[in-house]
């Protein structure tokens, strides 16, 4: 029992992770998109995992709402985004793709740096994973950084959220659900609110790619 | 003791006979006594390490004041045998090379002064008598450079940029052992006694400043800028020692220093220098891909090697202190087996250049080709070198890669998150050059060696002189025997790699003719490996040859349907490794320069087109040209003070004369 | 002569035998399966083994300016994977020399090998031998730090680098294959070995324009006997990677005991395991383009980092 749970949660963990490097990996807004997805249902599995095993029905709450708002509803809006023109490509990042990979290999290693200090306060199973979390944070801070596409840009801010989220997860054992209700929500409202800006931005501009905005219009 | 200072004497000897000899008579007895001085070396160097006794020698009749004291203990024992390994070779060598170019007095006596100072700077025990044989490696191996200066004209530049970093160096080691030796005493068991007693901040301060000076000497990026100039710009000869003696002298001097003399230290120490055996490992690595003169890729490979050579004695000193000291051990003596591998590769592959340049005129791989059906011996020596470095299992560099990356994997158990770090970066660094390495010596070979003659020089190209031969085969030889029965060299190994520290018996090497590590789980048979692959290629060989039972037809190569093609449609050095160079543009920033003329008549067709690729040294000119241009813009500053009026000299002599009154 | 010993030559025997003859029946397997799924029927899973045999009995044609190297580098390329696959734990944990079966050991003859193949191209001297050698070496040089970091993300777990002892901690935790660590290596993994056969999307193996060549342009210029030997030894290097995969991440079959009916069974479990292999990667190359040469390293660094987060996930993971 111990062991599959232990099991269940580093390979959960692990994809969090992976999922954040994929997005710096794939060109196509689609399959950035669908990363994420793919992070959201790994982190609400993180969540439930941990619920199970130490019986808080709190954190199961919590973990299903990751699921709907992480896993399924903001995916779904960017998707929407992004289907109005299912060409688009984060053709130019600012960094190159293999460098940007080798970065995130240097960020990779330097949250282990860094991380291993925090978990050596309380070393548990559970908390020694918690570098994952802050790695997924430093990736995330990265693609909001070098990307240009504003769907990338987003996605980069819901990298460093879900981060957090992993962190807490695994070095707290939850946070109270009214926290991390408060973060969704902000966020999805964040992705909202960038769908209509999205929309008038096209009308305008006829580009997603925000380096092309430098001078501010009235 | 007796055949150590034998040997000392005879290359003492052979300085004088090059300095006093008729130039008739010089080359072959000058050159022939320094052999002998390093096979007598050599020998010395043998016994210590079979025996492990350390033996210690003191006059005061040589060195003013404190007099001239040395000590060989099985530490130093190898790198003495390093360096007497590749000297026998040079001084073969020497004779078929010096009859054009180094045949003069100056040279051929600070040849042998370059030699006995290699032989004799891991001996010595004083702070004194190390700095008088460091001192003197560096003003004889200056002057070497120089000797040539006629046919390189880029050699002043290089003895400029060597002379000032190497002194620099020098002045940095000195001061840390002023820091040490602050409370008196000034041979090395003072030292040794006294720093133990030293504040961690004093004993920190003192190994940075050493690190700095030594790490210079062996070419550690950001302080490799000297090397890839001076090693191309010296006689070939000159560079097969320095590239593989002197080099591994900066190691050394690291290892001493810092496990020996200060007792290890901090975990922080060993994590400096391994992030300069990173940087290294990879900057020499990429650099060799692209370099298209043989030697200057030589000597980034010589950068690339002591990376890892740094990353293993670095993994070495922070797996000691995190508490894993068999673990340490085994990576120490990856270390020091990688160094004497590569005296012995790296100087048949610099010989070996030295031939390439005398059969055909030119160092520049663009140009050459096709030279292994003028220069079978030296093709074959370069094939093996190349299989040495590119880690070809059963060669040399195999075994001591080997031996390496099993310290770094199994320091992953250490407790520690820097120790943890460092073997991390470790293996990455050590993956990542392994590639590079792989490009730059299949382009060495494949473009230089294979193909067709780019060049006419190269197209007339012929064997080079007997001795030449003997040297590169001697080198080529005895490298393949320590690759293929290591296990030879593993008593002496674990005793060079033991001094200074408490010897953990737990885990080391058994004995026998492959190296099987005991207390961990890992073990190669070089030799058994080779009887394998040479049993396949005779069956195969054998039956290719009953299947067919025909002749080979030679026929024209296949041109696209074009009948015949010229030597310029090859791949040249520089395409070759232009996909690589693109990948790493970043890094490497290269700047290409297409030149079209057109015809007069007509734009759409072109008359010449030039195209020039070039990649600078990016350390060079972002981090020393604005210093160099810093320095120069406050000399032209100062040339103000100088418009020839004498009476402005003398009033400024005044003025001095009046401060130091007012100040005093 | 122990029975250890011949416990150990018979099952070098086996091994050599059954991947000289599995390999090209992998490639016919992989390019039947794409002929399927492109609505061919496609040549019989056998084509490879008939095309060997045909070579053979050709000609041997040197071209005009190439040296001793052209005639012995197909022999390099072939007996250095024949040593892989002798000491390699694929149908035994314990053949000749398993306990040189390095993992160091076995990616340097690889390596040796594509080495030998690079120069052959270069021997030849004309244009398209130096594109594919140049082109070649560029792909090995950024697959190799992927696949070396990959192989020190097991064997950190595993405290050795020896296969044989990977392969026999591995079924002693059957836990472990599941881990994330494994997983993100056996992804690395799976990239470096498309890069190192040369399939889609890294090279077209199927390839007849010069231009567009990699790894057939270095082997342009062999015809008859030694481009058997050349073919062969590339067919035995997809056999030995494929069956490395496999009894790395899944080493249940593989022959422990020292009896001739685990090695049936061994010979069994392997050649079901690598078909399931191939037909992974066959799937893969039908449904993936072939990528521009310069977008290689994108995938490479991919694979790259994939290793490095193996061996980080594997660290906090203890």
């Amino acid at each position: 029992m111990s062991t599959t749970y232990v099991g269940v949660l580093e390979l959960a963990a692990g994809a969090v992770l992976l999922s954040a490097v994929m997005t710096l990996w794939r060109r196509s807004v689609r399959a950035i998109v669908s990363m994420l997805r793919l992070q959201g249902v790994a982190l609400s599995v993180v969540a439930v995992d941990l619920a199970l095993h130490e019986h808080e029905h709190a954190l199961l709450a919590t973990g299903a709402l990751v699921l709907v708002v992480k896993g399924v509803a903001i995916p779904a809006l960017l998707r929407r985004i992004a289907q109005r023109d299912p060409r688009s490509r984060e053709s130019r990042p600012l960094v190159n793709v293999p460098a940007s990979l080798v970065f995130a290999a240097a960020l990779i290693v330097l949250s282990y740096v860094v991380g291993t200090r925090i978990t050596a306060l309380a070393p548990s199973v559970v908390t020694n994973l918690a570098p994952l979390g802050l790695a997924t944070v430093l990736v995330g801070y990265f693609m909001l950084v070098t990307r240009r596409h504003a769907v990338s840009k987003i996605v980069g801010l819901i990298l460093v959220d879900n981060g957090i989220a992993l962190m807490t997860f695994l070095l707290t054992s939850g946070v109270p659900l009214i926290v991390e209700l408060g973060a969704s929500l902000d966020v999805l409202l964040v992705v909202v609110v960038l769908q209509f800006l999205m929309v008038s931005m096209r009308h305008h501009s006829a580009t997603d790619r925000l380096t092309e905005m430098k001078a501010l219009h009235d | 003791m007796g055949l150590y200072l034998a040997a000392l004497g005879l290359c003492a000897v052979a300085a004088a006979a090059g300095a006093l000899l008729p130039r008739r008579r010089r080359v072959t007895p000058t050159a022939l006594l320094g052999a002998l001085g390093c096979l007598a070396a050599l020998t010395a160097a043998l016994r210590i390490l079979v025996t492990g006794d350390a033996v210690t020698f003191h006059t005061a009749q040589v060195l003013p004041l404190t007099g001239l004291s040395l000590s060989l203990d099985p530490l130093g024992a190898w790198f003495v045998l390093t360096s007497a390994f590749v000297g026998v070779a040079a001084c073969v060598y020497l004779v078929g090379y010096a009859r054009e170019g180094l045949a003069s007095r100056t040279a051929m006596a600070m040849f042998m002064v370059f030699l006995l100072t290699l032989v004799a700077v891991p001996a010595a025990s004083s702070v004194m008598s190390f700095m008088f044989f460091w001192e003197l490696m560096a003003l004889s191996s200056l002057l070497l450079i120089l000797a040539d200066q006629s046919r390189h004209p880029e050699a002043r530049s290089a003895a400029i940029w060597y002379g000032v970093m190497t002194h620099l160096g020098a002045a940095s080691i000195l001061l840390g052992f002023l820091v040490v030796a602050a409370g008196g005493g000034q041979s090395f068991s003072d030292l040794s006694a006294q720093s133990s007693a030293m504040s961690p901040l004093a004993r920190g301060i003192a190994f940075l400043l050493i690190l700095l000076g030594f790490a210079s000497k062996a070419g550690a990026v950001p302080l490799h800028v000297w090397l890839p100039k001076a090693h191309p710009a010296a006689p070939s000869p000159v560079s097969a020692l320095m590239s593989s003696a002197m080099v591994a002298m900066g190691v050394y001097g690291i290892i001493r220093v810092g496990r020996d003399l200060l007792h290890g230290g901090s975990v922080w120490w060993w994590v400096v220098v391994s992030l300069l055996g990173v940087a290294s490992a990879l900057y020499g690595g990429l650099h060799a891909t692209t370099s298209t003169d043989v030697k200057r890729l030589l000597a980034y490979s010589t950068i690339d090697v002591v990376g890892l050579v740094l990353i293993g004695v670095g993994a070495a000193g922070a797996l000691g202190d995190s508490g894993l000291g068999s673990v340490a051990h085994v990576a120490m003596m990856g270390a020091l087996l990688l160094v004497l591998a590569h005296a012995g590769f790296k100087g048949a592959l610099f010989l070996a250049a030295g031939a390439v340049e005398r059969a055909t005129g030119t160092r520049d791989l663009d140009l050459l080709g096709g030279l292994i059906h003028s220069m079978p011996v030296t093709t074959l020596v370069v094939v093996v070198g190349a299989g040495s470095i590119m880690a070809v299992p059963t060669l040399s560099g195999f075994s001591s890669e080997w031996l390496l990356l099993q310290g770094l994997l199994h320091g992953f158990g250490a407790a520690s998150t820097p120790t943890v770090i460092v073997v991390l970066l470790g293996v990455v660094a050590l993956a990542l050059t392994g590639g590079l390495t792989a490009v730059a010596f299949v382009k060495l070979v494949g473009i230089g060696f294979l193909g067709r003659a780019r060049s006419p020089g190269a197209a007339k190209a012929s064997e080079v002189s007997m001795s030449m031969r003997v040297a590169m085969i001697w080198l080529t030889g005895a490298g393949v025997v320590i690759g293929l029965v290591p296990g030879l060299l593993v008593a002496a190994l674990d005793r060079a790699a033991a001094t200074g520290r408490a010897r953990d018996a737990a885990t080391g090497l058994a004995h026998g003719t492959g190296l099987v590590l005991t207390g961990l789980h890992g073990a190669i048979a070089p030799a058994a490996l080779l009887g394998g692959l040479v049993v396949v290629m005779v069956l195969v060989g054998v039956l290719n040859q009953r299947a067919t039972q025909r002749r080979v037809r030679r026929v024209e190569a296949w041109g696209c349907g074009r009948d015949e093609q010229t030597p310029r449609m090859q791949y040249t050095a520089t395409s070759f490794a232009e996909p690589l160079q693109r990948v790493f543009a970043d890094v490497l920033r290269p700047q290409a320069d297409i030149e079209v003329t057109h015809v007069a008549e007509s734009r759409y067709y072109e008359q010449s087109l030039a195209y020039e690729n070039r990649v600078v040294d990016v350390v060079e000119a972002r981090g020393y040209r604005p210093i160099i241009d810093g320095v120069l813009r406050v000399g032209r500053g100062a040339r103000r003070l100088q418009n020839g009026s004498i009476h402005r000299y003398l009033a400024l002599g005044f003025l001095a004369l009046l401060v130091v009154l007012v100040v005093a | 002569m122990s029975a250890d010993f011949w416990y150990g030559a018979l099952a070098t025997l086996i091994q050599v035998v059954v991947v000289a003859f599995g390999g090209p029946l992998l490639v016919g397997l992989m390019s039947k399966v794409k002929a399927r799924s492109e609505g061919r029927v496609g040549a019989p899973v056998t084509q490879p083994l008939r095309d060997l045999w045909k070579l053979v009995a050709k000609e041997r044609l040197h071209a005009r300016h190439a040296s001793v190297v052209l005639g012995l580098a197909p022999t390099v390329i072939l007996a250095s994977t024949v040593v892989a696959v002798a000491i390699s734990p694929l149908v035994s944990t314990r053949p000749w020399l398993s306990s040189s079966a390095d993992i160091l050991v076995i990616v340097y003859l690889l390596l040796t090998g594509s080495a030998a193949a690079a120069l052959g191209g270069l021997d030849v001297g004309t244009a398209f031998g130096g594109m594919g050698a140049s082109r070649a070496m560029t792909i090995g040089a950024l697959a190799e730090p992927a696949l070396l970091v990959a192989v020190v993300a097991l064997s950190i777990q595993s405290k050795t680098s020896n296969l044989p002892g990977i392969v026999s901690a591995t079924l002693a935790h059957p836990d472990w294959v599941l881990g994330p660590s494994r997983l993100l290596a056996l992804g690395a993994l799976l990239i470096v070995v498309i890069a190192e056969t040369g399939r889609i999307p890294v090279d077209n193996p199927s390839t007849h324009l010069e231009l567009t060549m990699i790894h057939e342009a270095m082997t342009l210029e062999y015809a008859g006997p030694e481009l058997a030997l050349a073919t062969l030894g590339e067919a035995m290097r997809l056999g030995l990677l494929f069956s490395l995969v496999a009894n790395l991440f899944l080493p249940w079959g593989i022959s422990t005991q020292r009896s001739v009916m685990s090695l049936v069974a061994g010979v069994a479990f392997l050649a079901l395991k690598t078909t399931f292999v191939a037909l992974g990667v066959a799937l893969i190359e039908v449904r993936s383009a072939k990528l521009r040469l310069f977008r290689l390293p994108e995938l490479l660094a991919g694979g790259f980092v994939l290793s490095v987060l193996a061996v980080v996930t594997g660290l906090v993971a203890r």
